[in-house]
Order: structure tokens, then sequence, then C-alpha cells
């Protein structure tokens, strides 16, 4: 169970990046990044999902929105790594500290993503879809960690553990 | 030696970490390594990519279908919201139409007339399929959408798509069930066309936005805003003639608007252009298990051999370019 919930809710939003939304040219990287973010609480918040995991669904999210397969798989790596980094904040039942710890992270991430994306395709992308990316991203992450906690709770996957630092 | 606990409590040993971190590394590794190999559209890439969108096809079919109903919902609510305006619009269009169809006519009749006058020999019509857009493909970095259209109904690699306004885009993967389209405004994509009433010869070409970049205009050309664009045909993929859209701009920075809202696009037709410069494009696969032929199995006279395709319709047409 621990490990089902956020898989299965890391799963409905990849998938929903196939659909056919229609979202303005601007906004098509909202939805990738909401996963982004979604590995980051998930990690954070101690749910039971593997950086190979949420790779995996990295790599799906390349498949269903027919990006450069690796990019992100890449970018969950990431979000994973910051999410393990971040675990001590998620002991404070504070949600804004976690919040904060997003912002950076989103912002480097954005960065990265925006970089990455020009060195693939050798000329400068517009870079406005990343900042409005990760303005969305960091916006809902409140929502996104409320949401998320409650459904861990719900699941019955709290688990009180002491902090034993960020893992490998 | 001390161990050390993981998160959930587990005592785990420093090699283990360290196990656990070289692990890591090498998921990054892999990432690049899979960043590169798509780069250069290494062939296991792209097998991969089009059976893992043949699995998913029915999930895209099924999925989409709520969607679009949803957004053709919405649409139809903003259209009654909007419709004593767009009937006084449609009745202006209309006493406009009607002129510019009394001089097509004319038009016609002329054009035929010097057409036998010089022996001109009647090109073939374009045959062409229908079929809908099942998922929205729309990333970071690629423009493009999901069609339940495949080899089976006889799609090949570079097949031009249009919807009713004009050129959307055309085939870059095509499976089985479905194919992958990618849009005029897709990084990825360049476009040969004319412009205006002179045929001035440019490139079109994507950047993610909703315009498009018009480059390499020919040397002294006259560009004005609301020039038409339509393809030229020299990349031998595409046929001449379809509408892309209208320039935009001032001099020194043409943009090209489409006609095609990308954003909306539901209903689509795939016209069946065989061309020699296909064959580089979309080379037969050793995988394939038919042969590619001129005219797809699908519009063969017998009917049974039509895959089945839910919304899909197939249709020949003599004057399918005639639609643009």
């Amino acid at each position: 169970m621990n490990a089902i919930v956020p898989a299965l809710s890391i799963l409905l939003a990849v998938l929903s990046t196939s659909l056919p939304l229609g979202l303005p040219a601007d906004a098509t990287f909202i939805l990738p990044f909401l996963i982004v973010t979604m590995v980051f609480v998930w990690r954070a918040l101690r749910a039971e999902l593997p950086a190979y995991a949420a790779m995996l669904f990295g790599l799906l999210a390349d498949v269903t929105t027919g990006g450069p397969l690796g990019y992100w798989g890449l970018m969950a790596l990431l979000a994973a790594s910051a999410g393990g980094l971040a675990r001590p904040l998620a002991l404070q039942r504070n949600v804004y500290t976690l919040w904060l710890a997003w912002l950076p992270c989103v912002a480097s991430l954005a960065t990265f993503g925006w970089l990455l994306a020009s060195l693939y395709f050798f000329r400068w992308i517009d870079h406005w879809p990343f900042i409005i990316a990760a303005s969305a991203s960091f916006a809902l992450c409140p929502a996104l960690l409320y949401g998320l906690r409650k459904l861990r709770s719900l699941g019955k996957l709290s688990r009180r553990v002491p902090d034993y630092g960020a893992p490998a | 030696m001390r161990r050390v606990r993981n998160y959930f409590g587990r005592s785990r040993s420093p090699a283990s970490r360290d196990r656990g971190q070289l692990f890591v590394f090498g998921l990054y590794f892999l990432c690049v390594v899979l960043l590169v190999l798509s780069r250069i559209n290494h062939s296991v890439i792209l097998e991969a990519r089009d059976r893992l969108a043949d699995l998913a096809a029915p999930f895209f079919s099924a999925a989409s279908a709520p969607v679009s109903e949803l957004r053709h919902g919405i649409g139809r609510a903003r259209d009654y919201t909007a419709m004593f305006g767009e009937l006084d619009r449609l009745k202006a269009e209309n006493e406009g139409l009607k002129t510019w169809e009394w001089r097509a006519k004319q038009l016609e009749r002329k054009v035929g007339q010097l057409q036998a006058l010089l022996h001109v020999v009647e090109s073939t019509g374009l045959n062409y399929v229908s079929g809908n857009v099942i998922a929205d493909a729309r990333g970071p970095f690629t423009r493009s959408v999901l069609i339940n259209l495949g080899r089976d109904q006889g799609m090949r690699v570079g097949y031009a798509v249009l919807s009713g306004e004009g050129l959307a885009g055309r085939i870059v993967d095509a499976g089985g069930a479905l194919s992958r389209v990618l849009l005029l405004n897709d990084l990825n994509s360049r476009i040969p066309v004319l412009v205006g009433p002179a045929g001035a010869r440019a490139l079109v070409s994507g950047d993610n936005s909703a315009e498009l970049r018009l480059e390499f205009v020919a040397d002294g050309a006259s560009l004005y805003g609301g020039d038409e664009v339509y393809t030229s045909g020299s990349d031998g993929v595409l046929p001449r003639g379809l509408r892309v859209g209208i320039v935009t701009g001032g001099a020194g920075a043409f943009k090209v608007r489409p006609d095609v809202e990308f954003s909306s696009l539901d209903a689509v037709s795939v016209l069946f252009f065989d061309s020699p410069a296909l064959v580089s494009v979309d080379p037969p696969r050793a995988i394939s298990p038919k042969p590619l032929s001129a005219v797809p199995t699908a519009l063969n006279t017998d009917a049974e051999d039509i895959a089945p395709v839910s919304t899909a319709t197939v249709n020949t047409s003599s004057e399918a370019g005639s639609q643009q």
C-alpha cells in the first residue's frame, strides 16, 4: 500500500499528459512539471517511491508527451533526489517549509531543463513555457502537499520513524 | 562496521548505501544515454516508441473520448453564447463568398478553355483517409498529436495531415493502429512554401509558439502582410498547394499565422501522396507485415481489407486538393 498509492497517483498524472486537453502552447510544460512536483512531494513525504520508479514514470512521460526519451526521466530523477534531501523538512508538521524548499528546487530544475532542451535542439528554446510551468508548479505545490498527505494518511501509510538522513 | 538506518527504519550498511548511490548514478547515466540515442534518432528508440504507442493506443482512444466530448460541449456552449454575433458575421461573409463563387466559376471556365487549348494532361487526384486525434502529445519539445490511423490503414511517414482549415502537419511515426503527427509549429518542422501571388520561395519552420517562422525568403521577393502561404512541393514529400497560413509581421521579421488552430485539432484527413522522396523518409521496414504500395491497401476496392477504425473514414476523391 505504501508503494502502490504514490505509484498510482503519479501514473495517473503521467497518463493525463497524453489527453487532448487543448492547452495553449505556453502551458504545455505544466502537466509534466506536476509529475516532477509529485515525485518530489512523495519522496519528501517518505513514501516508498524508489529512484528507479521515479525514472520509469519520467520515461513514460517522455513517451506520452513525445519528447526526447530520457528528458523527463532525468528531471524525475533529479526531483527524486531533491525530495530525498528534503525529507528532514517533511518531519516538521509545517507544510510551508517544504513548500519553500521546493522553490529553489523547481527554479533549478526549470533552468536545467531549459538548458538541456536548448542543448538537445542546438538552439535557444523559448523560456516562457518553463517559467510558466515552474510558477504553476510552485503555486500548486501546497495543494499537492495537502492532497498527497491526506492520501497517504487515508491509506494508513504514515510511518512515524526518526530521520536517519537522506537516503542514497 | 557501523550500520545506518534508512528512511523506513531498516538497517543499512555503508556498503549497501554506496551501492545505492552507485545505482542512482547509473540511472542518471542511463537517462543521458537515452537522450543521446534519442537525439541521433537511433532505430532502437524509434521502434520502442512505436511499440509503446501501439500498446497504449486502446488507452489513448478510450481516455480521449470523454475529454473530446467535454471540449466539444464547452465549444458548443461558447458558440451558443456568441451565436447572434456569429450569425451577422456569417451573413456578411456569405455575401462576400457569393461574389467569390461567381468569380471562381468564371476562372474555372477560363482555365478549362486554356487547358483544352494546350492539351494539358489532367493531374491524378489525391486519395485521403479521415481519422481523429486521440492523444495530445504536445510536450515541452514537441507539438505533435496521435491519430487513430496507422500502417494498417496505409499510413506512411511523410504523409500530409490536414484539418478543415489547411495543413496541420505530417506523419513522423506510423505504428500499426496509430500515427504521430508532427504539427507545423514543432521545433523540428520545416516546410518549403510559396508566398503570395508571385509565389516567392521560402521555408516555414516551427518554434513551438503559436506562429511559424518564415525563413530563407528568396532574394528580391516582396512580401506583404496577409499574403497567402502554401506548400511548394519542392521537398518531394508534400504535395504542392496545401494552405499553410498567412504572412504577418514586418520586413525582416516575417511570421506566418497558421490557418489551423492546433489547440483544437480534432478530425483530420491524411493525404496519400507517394513520391520517390518518401522512400528516403519512410523506407519499408523489415518488421512490416505488409509491403508498402503506392496505393494503400485500405483504399483497394475490397472492403474487407479495411482495418476497422472506430471513427475513421476512407475517402477517394479526385479533388482532394480542392478542399484546400
